[in-house]
């Protein structure tokens, strides 16, 4: 090695350990000092789960963030606040979006394909993911924004006109609207009208076990396996989330798992093999597991789109792993978006985007082996 | 011990300005590639290089009185020091990010504002000090030296450096090269500051081999501080018009404009809806126009066998790269203009079927000339009967935030001056189609009568982009919303709020903040003082009125920006001159050069409402010169008003620095985005006329 060779290469190893060291490492959100309203609006109710303290304060129960307000505060969530010693929620019965959507798009590839999922949501989340694709209402407060009049009953009215057979509670997170959530499940659930929460899954146990009581599926969003990659892409923790689908599986709910792959943050094959490692031996292997591509959005926009080849990676990590359901989302035309039968490989479900060409199940079964696909299927 | 002359410490003072311009327009390409490449941040980067070359002259004030102190000696170790630090600044900017920030996420208004205070703080602070301590030593050899004198010389160096960089620097060099290249002569004039008998001395000798081999190491990192995280850096060229990066991941090539990714190979929805969209409505498709293009585009147009397809590109070096790395396909009839679109909408007399624009959002004035009643019509014009618009904007997954609905609305009303029919598809991107004639949304079917092959559209349209969805869409436009217009751009002050509530924040601190400061300044400053922060505020808002109204007329800022601030440095020069000439007259020498700002504003405003974009570059170079002969000639007269003792002339740098700085954050933040090009000029007029009232009553007759 030459004399200047050895300083050259001490500060290319420095500067790469300097580069390596990115951004603040939790970026959790935190409670808004004194930003509750006067008095509760139209669109509030008396929170559940949650504890009084001394003082009027309050504690939060519905998610891990167990928000403590003072009066006058409002949670991390933006959608919980304590008004003179009593928590209320600020988002009951006044949804921001409402759209019908194709159950495929949640995504929920092995829950009554081809139905159509009426879908809410109001504004509020317990994360701050930097990438969020719908940050324009997660973000934000629920007086923010404009929003529709539709209490349980009218969301339960409007999927029945809507040809709907299962209503979403999706978009922002639901967790954080509990209350309507759960109000509106339960009449969906009377009027046999399936309840699909499409969630983080940062959320506690004991409301967790009480909303499985009404769902029909679920898809979580799983955002890595690494606790220190959620508290500085998510501002969340792993845990509570591999809790949850403990949970979900214990109660024998329909879920599906969604893995976004951000390059940089959730492409380590290592970290893959190790998620994929703990679905097999807590969950088993027939929860589907999506890998969906990133691309660029929110704040995270100077990253480039996850290459298709880290995606198939992933895919066969998976599959190798033992996982039966593996599909790639934002890909088309992909053969990771269809459905093949575990036991004979067959093709069960072509899928085109939200088309579905070729079906090849009988009821929950394979038809060309008879073998049982795990999921949700119409008769 | 032979005594250094005059002559090299003025070399010394001319070879620094020629560093610091080349300095600080490296600085400001190198900032607008690490955050947003707007003309916000460009004006955030002078504001806090004002504001700390202000608060390093003020700095030199320790040594009036004491201005024995200042010697040739460490005035060559300030400047080797400069030099070190220019190459610092710019390490620290591309490397710290990744620490300070996530990596790959933008940044908000307020941490880019102090990470751009702390990035160029040290050498800012050197650099406005270094410019009185000159003259403190000048002085101490001739101690009747006027402060002109300094002031004249740092003026010819910075007009060198500024011609160097744009005319021949932009073209050739990286940035570590530039800044090799332009701090050479402030390397060689420095040694010469050491005396004869021990300037081969050890100390001498190290420092300057030092700082060589600080600038020299610049050079050689060049590539590896660019290097991506993820992945290798398969191409990299510093255009003239900004940077350009090609980023390969496995298979996929990226390539990013200004640190941003722009293109991406394995985007088929993009591709598909940009080029089915606008193609399923027009019945003919032989003349197509793309203004810009999306990875994959050329691969869908071709379905559709057109006979000729101009493609415009304003950037050569951006084709070469998309086609290098098949992020674009060659296909027959296609002709490559490496030229303005809009120069081209006017200039050119080609009827085209459908006119298809894919450009990034109209978050810079350069991208704002895209989306205007002016860009409509002149699009108009081109597209033959029954031909399309097509264009897009960022779009939203499931909930249209209120800025982003005052926008579309904007543009919505804006293209509606100019077509019949228009229609907005939502999505990941809104797309606006405008006809004359009907247009349809349910492109499928129309694919599917045209048999035109798709695999995202066949597959997903009808889930994503439903009736419903179409309607609620269509039915969120504000028709009071006012149009986008060249001069008056609605857009940029809705993406400036758009930008405030994506990070949560506001600049209403800031400027409050601001605010209380320049009052404060204001109460304490004398009259000749504010003379020259007002000739400061008048030359920098004027330089910025002028970088913006060139940006909108003609879009190319990244290669003209150089010439633009080497125009407004060159004027300072002869106006200084004449400054000197007339320095007897003092009084009557301020009121004509004040009364000339005046005139040449008013002369501004009145040429640019009546011909807009049919006025020639050179009339905005031009009137820049005139803007900055006048603001030229009034600093030697301030400071020979106010006694031009050391402590006079650090003051009236500071004063001239201040109010330029606050003329910069003024025009740039608040006034051309809130009341367009035209009503700033007129408050910069007033501005002027104050100051020309102050002189005027400030000094009876």
């Amino acid at each position: 090695m030459s004399a200047g060779a050895a300083p050259a290469s001490a500060f290319l190893h420095f500067e790469e350990k300097v580069r390596k060291m990115s951004g603040p490492t939790d970026i959790r959100g935190k409670i808004f000092k004194g930003k509750a309203p006067k008095s509760p609006w139209k669109w509030s109710k008396e929170g559940f789960l949650y504890s009084k303290l001394d003082n009027n304060k309050v504690i939060c129960g519905i998610c891990p963030n167990r928000c403590l307000l003072e009066p006058g505060d409002r949670s991390v969530c933006r959608s919980k606040v304590n008004i003179k010693g009593t928590l209320y929620t600020l988002a009951y019965g006044n949804p921001c979006a409402i759209h019908v959507d194709p159950v495929e798009k949640k995504p929920l590839y092995h829950f009554k394909p081809r139905s159509s999922v009426f879908s809410i949501a109001t504004t509020g989340c317990n994360l701050r993911c930097l990438n969020c694709q719908n940050w324009e209402i997660s973000q934000t407060m629920p007086e923010k924004v404009r929003y529709n009049e539709l209490f349980p009953s009218d969301v339960v009215k409007r999927a029945r006109e809507t040809n709907s057979e299962s209503i979403a509670y999706t978009y922002s997170e639901a967790t954080t609207y509990f209350e309507y959530m759960i109000d509106t499940a339960r009449l969906a659930s009377d009027q046999g009208i399936n309840n699909l929460w499409i969630s983080n899954g940062f959320i506690n146990n004991r409301p967790l076990v009480e909303l499985c009581s009404v769902l029909d599926g679920a898809n979580i969003n799983l955002k890595s396996f690494s606790d220190t990659i959620y508290r500085k892409l998510n501002g969340g923790r792993l845990k509570p989330v591999l809790n949850t689908l403990k949970t979900l599986h214990e109660h024998d709910i329909h879920f599906e798992i969604t893995t976004l792959v951000v390059p940089g943050y959730i492409d380590d094959p290592e970290m893959t093999k190790k998620m994929c490692s703990w679905i097999l031996n807590n969950l088993g292997p027939d929860y589907p597991l999506h890998f969906s591509r990133f691309s660029p959005r929110y704040k995270l926009e100077r990253l480039p789109p996850t290459p298709v080849s880290t995606l198939d990676s992933f895919r066969d990590i998976a599959m190798t792993e033992g996982i039966r359901y593996v599909y790639l989302g934002n890909v088309p035309g992909h053969k990771g978006n269809n459905t093949y039968c575990h036991n004979c490989g067959k093709m069960l479900i072509h899928r085109l985007g939200y088309n579905i060409p070729e079906y090849y199940l009988k009821g929950n079964r394979c038809k060309f082996c008879k073998t049982k696909i795990p999921g949700v299927w119409k008769a | 011990m032979k005594k250094i002359s005059d002559r090299t410490v003025i070399h010394v003072i001319t070879a620094t300005g020629i560093a610091s311009v080349a300095t600080q327009l490296v600085t400001i390409r190198e900032l607008l590639a690490q955050f947003q490449g707007n003309e916000f941040v460009i004006a955030l980067i002078l504001f806090n290089w004002l504001i700390l070359g202000g608060a390093g002259t003020l700095l030199s004030r320790i040594f009036t009185g004491h201005s024995r102190l200042a010697t040739p000696e460490k005035l060559a170790w300030i400047s080797f020091t400069l030099l070190c630090l220019s190459v610092f600044q710019v390490m620290a900017i591309r490397e710290l990010r990744d620490v300070f920030f996530a990596q790959g996420a933008s940044v908000g208004f307020y941490p880019t504002l102090v990470y751009c205070f702390c990035t160029i703080a040290p050498y800012s602070l050197v650099i406005g000090f270094v410019l009185p301590y000159s003259l403190f030593v000048i002085r101490n050899i001739i101690p009747s030296c006027p402060g002109a004198r300094v002031y004249i010389a740092d003026n010819i160096g910075d007009i060198a450096g500024g011609a160097l960089f744009s005319f021949l620097l932009v073209h050739l060099t990286t940035p570590f090269q530039s800044l090799l290249l332009a701090g050479l002569p402030l390397l060689i004039t420095a040694c010469l500051l050491f005396p004869s008998e021990t300037r081969c001395r050890p100390k001498p000798v190290l420092g300057a081999g030092l700082t060589l081999a600080v600038l020299l190491s610049g050079v050689l990192l060049e590539y590896r501080t660019l290097a991506p995280l993820q992945g290798k850096l398969a191409f990299y060229r510093e255009s003239c018009y900004g940077r350009i990066e090609v980023h390969q991941d496995r298979e996929q090539f990226t390539l990013f404009l200004e640190g941003k990714p722009v293109y991406s190979n394995n985007n088929p929805a993009l591709a598909e809806e940009t080029i089915h969209y606008t193609m399923a409505q027009t019945e003919q498709t032989r003349h197509i126009l793309l203004i810009s293009a999306h990875s994959g585009i050329m691969k869908e147009l071709e379905k559709y066998s057109p006979d000729k397809i101009d493609y415009l590109e304003i950037d050569p070096d951006v084709t070469s790269a998309l086609f290098r790395f098949g992020l674009l396909k060659k296909i027959n009839g296609l002709h490559i203009i490496n030229q303005d679109g809009r120069a081209w909408l006017m200039n050119s007399k080609n009827v085209y079927d459908a006119i298809i624009v894919s450009l990034p959002e109209p978050e810079t004035f350069q991208l704002n000339r895209f989306f205007t009643d002016r860009f409509f019509k002149l699009a108009k014009q081109r597209l033959s009967p029954g031909g399309v618009l097509g264009f897009s904007v960022k779009g939203f997954e499931n909930y249209l935030p209120e800025p982003q609905r005052q926008k579309i609305s904007s543009l919505f009303n804006t293209a509606a001056e100019s077509f019949r029919h228009i229609i907005m598809l939502p999505g990941g991107n809104i797309f606006f189609l405008c006809s004359d004639t009907l247009i349809t949304a349910d492109i499928p079917a129309r694919l599917n009568e045209k048999k035109i092959q798709t695999n995202y559209i066949s597959s997903f349209y009808y889930g994503n982009v439903t009736t419903e969805r179409i309607a609620s869409l269509n039915e969120l436009v504000d028709r009071d919303q006012p149009i986008n217009q060249d001069l008056s751009p609605s857009l940029i002050r809705l993406m400036f709020s758009q930008w405030f509530l994506k990070f949560s924040s506001s600049p209403a601190g800031f400027a409050a903040i601001l605010v209380v400061i320049f009052l404060i300044y204001l109460l304490r400053i004398t009259k000749e003082e504010f003379v020259l922060f007002s000739t400061g505020c008048m030359n920098m808002g004027a330089e910025i009125l002028v970088i913006f109204a060139f940006q909108i007329f003609f879009g190319y800022i990244y290669l003209q920006i150089g010439l633009i601030i080497t125009i407004f440095l060159a004027g300072l020069l002869p106006g200084a001159w004449l400054g000197e000439t007339f320095i007897q007259k003092k009084r009557g020498t301020l009121v004509i050069t004040d009364i000339m700002l005046i005139i040449v504003t008013g002369f501004f405003i009145a040429a640019v409402y009546s011909f807009g974009d049919r006025l020639p570059v050179f009339f905005y170079l031009f009137t820049g010169f005139l803007f900055s002969i006048a603001c030229g000639c009034q600093f030697p007269v301030a400071l020979h008003l106010s006694g031009d003792s050391d402590n006079a002339a650090v003051r009236m740098f500071s004063a001239d620095l201040v109010g330029a700085a606050f003329g910069t954050i003024a025009a740039s933040l608040v006034l051309i985005p809130f009341v367009g090009i035209i009503w700033t000029a007129v408050i910069l007029l007033c501005l002027k006329i104050i100051s020309l009232l102050v002189i005027i009553l400030g000094y009876g007759k």
